[in-house]
C-alpha cells in the first residue's frame, strides 16, 4: 500500500514536470526533401553528382535520387538553443539502388551504387549535420556562445570563410561573439578545429589531427554612419606527434608543429553620403610547412605539376583592395564602381572562402572552359581522362576566392564555379545604368600578375623543384579553377563586357537579355633565352638528329631536363622530328582572342511558372604553344580555333510549396587545332585509338610522355538535363 | 480665337497638374535601421551596413502601370545569385486606397495598424520569383487578405532601388497622391518559419541569419525600418518610427503589444 501511494505520487509529480517542461520549451521540427533526376549523353553512371574530382567518389551526368534533411531547433530557456539536422545524402544512393539492397561485397571501387548496402553511400544513410548550442547568457561582455557546428560567414572570404563541401556548416567550433558601446563596437572569437579533409599541406593535417585548430579573431568598430574600421587575425596550428620523442611517454609526448598559417588584416569604410562608398582592406600572411619525416607529411617541395591546398615551405604574402563606388551621382541612374586590388603569389589564408563568396569585383572567366582540354578534360591525351563537367563546363561566370585552395566539388553544371584568384592585380570598372524597364552593366578589368616570373621566381632551383602546387597548370581556353601557378608567366589579361536586360510590354513582360564578353589575352611565358632548353642550333634540322647540349640558367639546372629534344622519326616516308624542337622564345607563347555572346529571353507563362531560354556563343582564337611545349606534356593541347555553342532551356514551377526546377542543354561545336609546324605529322594506330578514342589512321602527334594530341577537327555534340523537386514541410 | 487659347491653357494646366499629381515621393532618414530602436543586423558579411535602412520611396503612375522605387542606404548585392539584383532584402508596401480594409499585418511581420489606419492593398517585393511569393501567399496568409496582396511580375534590384511595376488597378482607385502609405523593409528568407512570409525573425541576440535586439518570441515587430511621420526624410521622423514600433511581450515571449503602424501620407 505504501509503495502503491508512492507510486501513484511519483506518476503525479512526472506529469506535472512532463507538462511543464512542455510549456517552457518547444522543439520544433522542419524538414526539406530534395529530389534530384540527371541525363546526359555522356552516359557516366558514378553519382547523382555531375562533377568531382576526389578520387573514388564517383561523378556522373545520369541518375535519379532523393533526399531528405530533418531540421530541429529548441529553445530550451531564455539562455540556450539547440539546433540539429538529420541528412541523407545523395551520392551514390538512385532509385536504381531499389532501396540500397544487396551490392558488392567487401565494397570496391563503388560507383553508380554497386556496392549497394556494403558503402554508406549507396545505402541511404543519414548523417548527422550541424549540430549546436547558442548560449545567450544575458552577461555584459558576451553577447552569444555557439558551440559546435557553423558557416563561420561572419568573418570575411580572405581569411575566414565558406567553407562548404556538400554541406556549408560541415566545419566545427567555439565561437563567442560580443559588443560594447551599444554596438557600435562588436568582435567575434572563434576556434575552428581544423578539418582533416584538406586544411593543410597535402590536403590533409597529418596523421595526429585531433588537436589542430584554427583560431580567429574579428572586431568592427562603427563610429556613426560616415565611418567605419576593423581588424582580423587567423592563426591555424597543424601540430604532430613528435617522432623524435621516444625516451620516456610517462610524461606524456611532445609534439611538433607540422603546419601553421598566420594572418591580420585590417579593414575601413568611408560612407560620406548615400552617393559615395570607399572600402579599403590590407592583409598579410605568413605560412610554414614543416616536413617531419612522417606518413602524411608536408611536402617539402612539388613538382612541375604539384597538387596541394597550400604552398610548400616558408612564405610571407599580401593581398589588398581598394573599392570606390558611386551611386547614382547625377540621379539618372547611372552608376560607378572602381576596384583596385593585388592578391599576392604567396597570400595564404587556410580557412579563407573555398567557394560560395565573390572576392573581385570582376565577372573573371566563364565556367564554359573550366578545365584545360577542349572538352574540359585533364590528362585527355591519356586514356581514361575523360571530361568530368562535359564540355559545356558549368554556368555561367566564375566566382573569385582568394585561395588555390578552391573546392567546386559535389557540384552540378547548374551550379556556380568558384576559380582561384591568387596572384590577380589590376583593377576593374564597371558603369550600371537602370532606367525604367531597361538595366544595363559593362565591365572593363585588366589584370596583371604577381606571377608573372621566370623559374617560378628562383631560377636557383629546378623548375622541378618549387614551393607552388601548380594544380593542372596554366593552359586551355579559360582559367583552369584552381590553377594559380606555372613555371613561365609573362601576362597581362583584358575583360571587358556589356550586359543587359530589358523588359518589354508584351503580355505580362517579356526579359530579354544579353551579354557580349571579350577577353583579350597575352602571355609570354618565358621570356628570357637564357631558359631555352638547349643551346642554340642544338637541334639541325634535315633528319639530323638533336645533339642534346642543354643550356643552364644556373648550375646544374636547365629547362631541357624537362622539355626534351624529339626524335627522328619517319612516317609514311616523311622523317623529321616527333614534335617541333623547343628552340625558341615564342615556341610556349599565348595569345587568346575569346568572345561571348549571350542572348535570351524569360516570360511568366502561368502564376505559377517561368519559363527562359537562352542561347550562348563562344567563339575563341587561341594560341597556346606549339608541339615543342605541348601543354606541359599533359594537357590536351587547345591551340586551334574553338566554337562552342550552348542552348539552354529553363522552368521554374512552384505549386502549393514545392518548387520543380528544370534545365536542359545542348552544347555543341568544334575545334579546330593549329599546333604549328615542325613536327611529323602521325597516324593513330589501334591502341592510340581506343585509348583517346580517336579514329584509327586519324592525325595527331605522340608527345614526350607518350600522350596524343589529335591533329583532326573534332566536333561536339552533348546534351544534359538537370530536374529537382524540393519541398519544404 | 482667344478663347481657344484660354480653354487650351486652362485644359494644358488641369493636364500638368493631373501628371504632376501622378507622382508620390517620400523620404527617410538614414541610420535609423534599428527597428524600434535596439535592433541589430544578423553578423553573417552578406548583410552589409544599411542594407536594410529605408531611404526613399517612390509611387511614379505611367499609363496604367504604377512604378514603384524604394531606396535603401547600400549598394544592392545579390550573394545568393537569386538573379534579381538583390538577395537579402524583402520590402512590403502597404497602401492606403480605400478606407482601410486591414489592420492586421502579415503573417512574420508581427504588426498591426492603428485604427483608421489600415491597408488596403499590399505590394511584396522580393527576390524570390512571384510563383514561390505568390504560393507562399496562398499557404500562410489569411483567405480574406489574398486578394489584397499584390505581387509583381518581378522585382529589380539596381544600384541602391528596389524597383517593381504594377498595374495602377491593382492598388486602388483615384488619385494616388491621397493614398496613405507605409513602406516595411524586412529580410528575404529562403527558409522561412512555417508561420513566416518569408520573412527573417528578430530573436533578443542576433545570430549569423537572425536579428538581434527584440525577442524570441513573436511580440517583438519584425520591422528593420519603415517611414514615419511625414515622410520628408528629417531627423525627427526616427524617433517617430521608433515609438511606432514600441511593444510589449509577456515574460514567455507573448504578445501584450503589438507595434501599432500608420500611414504616411504625401504633402500636399
Amino acid at each position: 500500500m505504501r509503495t502503491g501511494k508512492w507510486t501513484i505520487l511519483l506518476l503525479a509529480l512526472a506529469v506535472v514536470a512532463a507538462t511543464v517542461h512542455a510549456e517552457e520549451f518547444k522543439l520544433n521540427i522542419g524538414g526539406t526533401t530534395y529530389t534530384k533526376w540527371l541525363w546526359g549523353n555522356m552516359r557516366d553512371d558514378g553519382s547523382v553528382y555531375n562533377f568531382t574530382t576526389v578520387p573514388g567518389e564517383g561523378y556522373g551526368d545520369n541518375g535519379q535520387g532523393s533526399e531528405v534533411e530533418l531540421l530541429l531547433d529548441a529553445k530550451v530557456s531564455r539562455y540556450v538553443s539547440v539546433k540539429a539536422r538529420l541528412h541523407s545524402r545523395f551520392n551514390q544512393n538512385q532509385w536504381t539502388n531499389f532501396g540500397g539492397f544487396g551490392g558488392t561485397n567487401p565494397p570496391k571501387d563503388c560507383t553508380g551504387g554497386d556496392c549497394g548496402e556494403y558503402d554508406p553511400r549507396s545505402n541511404q544513410y543519414v548523417k548527422l549535420r550541424g549540430v549546436a548550442v547558442t548560449f545567450t547568457p544575458g552577461y555584459k561582455w558576451i553577447d552569444t556562445a555557439t558551440i559546435g557546428a557553423n558557416d563561420f560567414g561572419m568573418f570575411d572570404p580572405f581569411v575566414i570563410g565558406r567553407i562548404r563541401y556538400i554541406d556549408r556548416d560541415n566545419a566545427s567550433g567555439l565561437l563567442f561573439q560580443g559588443s560594447a558601446n551599444r554596438r557600435a563596437f562588436t568582435w567575434d572569437a572563434v576556434r575552428i578545429s581544423l578539418p582533416r579533409l584538406w586544411a593543410g599541406p597535402n590536403y590533409n593535417t597529418g596523421n595526429y589531427t585531433a588537436a589542430d585548430a584554427a583560431y580567429g579573431y574579428q572586431f568592427k568598430y562603427t563610429a556613426g554612419s560616415a565611418f567605419d574600421f576593423g581588424g582580423i587575425v587567423q592563426y591555424v596550428n597543424d601540430i604532430e606527434v613528435d617522432n623524435r620523442d621516444t625516451a620516456n611517454w610517462d610524461n606524456g609526448r611532445d609534439y611538433r608543429t607540422r603546419f601553421r598559417n598566420g594572418v591580420w588584416g585590417a579593414k575601413f569604410g568611408i560612407h560620406p553620403s548615400s552617393v559615395v562608398d570607399i572600402r579599403g582592406a590590407y592583409y598579410r600572411s605568413s605560412v610554414d610547412s614543416v616536413p617531419m619525416g612522417i606518413s602524411n607529411d608536408a611536402p617539402g617541395s612539388f613538382g612541375i605539376n604539384g597538387y596541394s591546398s597550400v604552398i610548400a615551405g616558408r612564405h610571407k604574402g599580401e593581398s589588398w583592395k581598394l573599392n570606390a563606388d558611386f551611386n547614382d551621382p547625377f540621379e539618372n541612374g547611372l552608376s560607378f564602381n572602381f576596384e583596385l586590388f593585388s592578391i599576392g603569389a604567396e597570400y595564404v589564408s587556410m580557412m579563407a572562402a573555398r567557394r560560395e563568396s565573390d572576392v573581385l569585383l570582376t565577372e573573371g572567366h566563364d565556367a564554359a572552359f573550366a578545365f584545360p582540354g577542349p572538352s574540359n578534360a585533364s590528362y585527355g591525351i591519356w586514356g581514361g581522362n575523360a571530361t568530368r563537367i562535359g564540355y559545356g563546363g558549368w554556368d555561367g561566370n566564375a566566382q573569385q576566392v582568394a585561395t588555390i585552395n578552391v573546392d567546386n566539388e559535389f557540384t552540378d553544371f547548374d551550379e556556380p564555379m568558384a576559380e582561384t584568384a591568387i596572384g590577380w592585380k589590376g583593377i576593374t570598372f564597371t558603369p550600371t545604368f537602370a532606367s525604367g524597364a531597361l538595366e544595363l552593366a559593362g565591365e572593363y578589368t585588366y589584370l596583371d600578375y604577381n606571377t608573372n616570373w621566370q623559374a617560378w621566381g628562383d631560377p636557383s632551383r629546378s623548375i622541378t623543384n618549387t614551393d607552388y602546387p601548380a594544380t593542372e597548370l596554366d593552359t586551355g581556353v579559360g582559367h583552369n579553377f584552381r590553377t594559380a601557378y606555372q613555371p613561365f608567366q609573362d601576362r597581362t589579361t583584358h575583360i571587358a563586357l556589356i550586359k543587359g536586360k530589358y523588359v518589354a510590354d508584351v503580355g505580362k513582360g517579356l526579359d530579354i537579355f544579353f551579354k557580349i564578353k571579350t577577353i583579350q589575352e597575352k602571355d609570354y611565358r618565358m621570356n628570357d633565352a637564357r631558359f631555352l632548353p638547349f643551346v642554340a642550333g642544338d637541334c639541325p634540322g634535315g633528319g639530323q638528329a638533336c645533339a642534346n647540349n642543354k643550356r643552364y640558367y644556373s648550375p646544374n639546372n636547365s629547362t631541357g631536363d624537362y622539355f626534351t629534344n624529339p626524335p627522328v622519326i619517319t612516317v609514311k616516308g616523311v622523317t623529321g622530328y616527333q614534335w617541333k624542337p623547343f628552340d625558341s622564345l615564342a615556341d610556349d607563347d599565348r595569345d587568346l582572342d575569346y568572345k561571348t555572346f549571350q542572348l535570351g529571353v524569360g516570360y511568366q507563362v502561368t502564376p505559377d511558372l517561368y519559363a527562359s531560354a537562352a542561347y550562348e556563343l563562344y567563339k575563341v582564337d587561341l594560341k597556346d604553344g606549339n608541339t615543342a611545349f605541348q601543354a606541359y606534356q599533359l594537357h590536351e593541347m587547345a591551340s586551334g580555333k574553338h566554337e562552342k555553342n550552348k542552348l539552354i532551356l529553363k522552368a521554374r514551377y512552384i505549386l502549393g510549396g514545392a518548387e520543380i526546377g528544370f534545365e536542359y542543354q545542348w552544347n555543341f561545336g568544334w575545334f579546330k587545332p593549329d599546333f604549328g609546324d615542325g613536327f611529323v605529322v602521325q597516324y593513330a594506330d589501334a591502341d592510340t585509338a581506343k585509348n583517346v578514342h580517336v579514329k584509327v589512321g586519324s592525325r595527331g602527334f605522340m608527345g614526350r610522355w607518350g600522350g596524343w594530341n589529335s591533329l583532326e577537327k573534332r566536333e561536339f555534340n552533348q546534351q544534359r538535363l538537370k530536374a529537382f523537386m524540393k519541398v519544404q514541410f | 480665337m482667344r478663347k481657344s487659347v484660354v480653354w487650351l491653357s486652362v485644359g494644358l494646366l488641369v493636364l500638368a497638374a493631373s501628371v504632376f499629381a501622378q507622382e508620390v515621393a517620400l523620404k527617410d532618414p538614414t541610420g535609423d535601421d534599428n527597428g524600434p530602436g535596439t535592433y541589430t543586423y544578423p553578423t553573417d558579411t552578406v548583410y552589409k551596413p544599411g542594407s536594410f535602412d529605408l531611404t526613399s520611396f517612390k509611387l511614379k503612375v505611367k499609363g496604367d502601370k504604377a512604378d514603384i522605387d524604394v531606396g535603401l542606404n547600400s549598394a544592392l548585392e545579390d550573394p545568393w545569385r537569386m538573379g534579381t539584383g538583390f538577395s537579402v532584402q524583402m520590402v512590403f508596401v502597404f497602401v492606403k486606397s480605400g478606407k482601410g480594409a486591414f489592420t492586421a499585418g502579415l503573417p512574420g511581420l508581427n504588426i498591426k495598424f492603428a485604427e483608421g489606419e489600415g491597408w488596403d492593398k499590399v505590394v511584396i517585393m522580393s527576390p524570390q520569383g512571384a510563383s514561390r511569393v505568390k504560393s507562399e501567399v496562398e499557404s500562410k496568409v489569411p483567405k480574406d487578405m489574398q486578394g489584397a496582396v499584390v505581387i509583381p511580375g518581378r522585382v529589380r534590384g539596381a544600384g541602391r532601388t528596389l524597383s517593381c511595376s504594377v498595374p495602377l488597378a491593382d492598388l486602388g482607385e483615384g488619385d494616388p497622391t491621397t493614398w496613405g502609405f507605409q513602406v516595411v523593409v524586412q529580410s528575404n528568407e529562403g527558409f522561412p518559419a512555417s508561420t513566416d512570409l518569408l520573412t527573417r525573425k528578430v530573436n533578443e541576440f542576433e545570430g549569423q541569419h537572425r536579428f538581434g535586439g527584440g525577442n524570441d518570441g513573436d511580440c517583438d515587430p519584425h520591422v528593420m525600418d519603415l517611414l514615419a511621420g511625414e515622410g520628408k526624410g528629417d531627423k525627427s521622423e526616427i524617433a517617430a518610427q521608433h515609438e511606432m514600433l514600441k511593444y510589449e511581450c509577456g515574460e514567455g515571449g507573448e504578445t501584450k503589444a503589438l507595434a501599432s503602424l500608420k500611414m504616411v501620407y504625401p504633402a500636399k
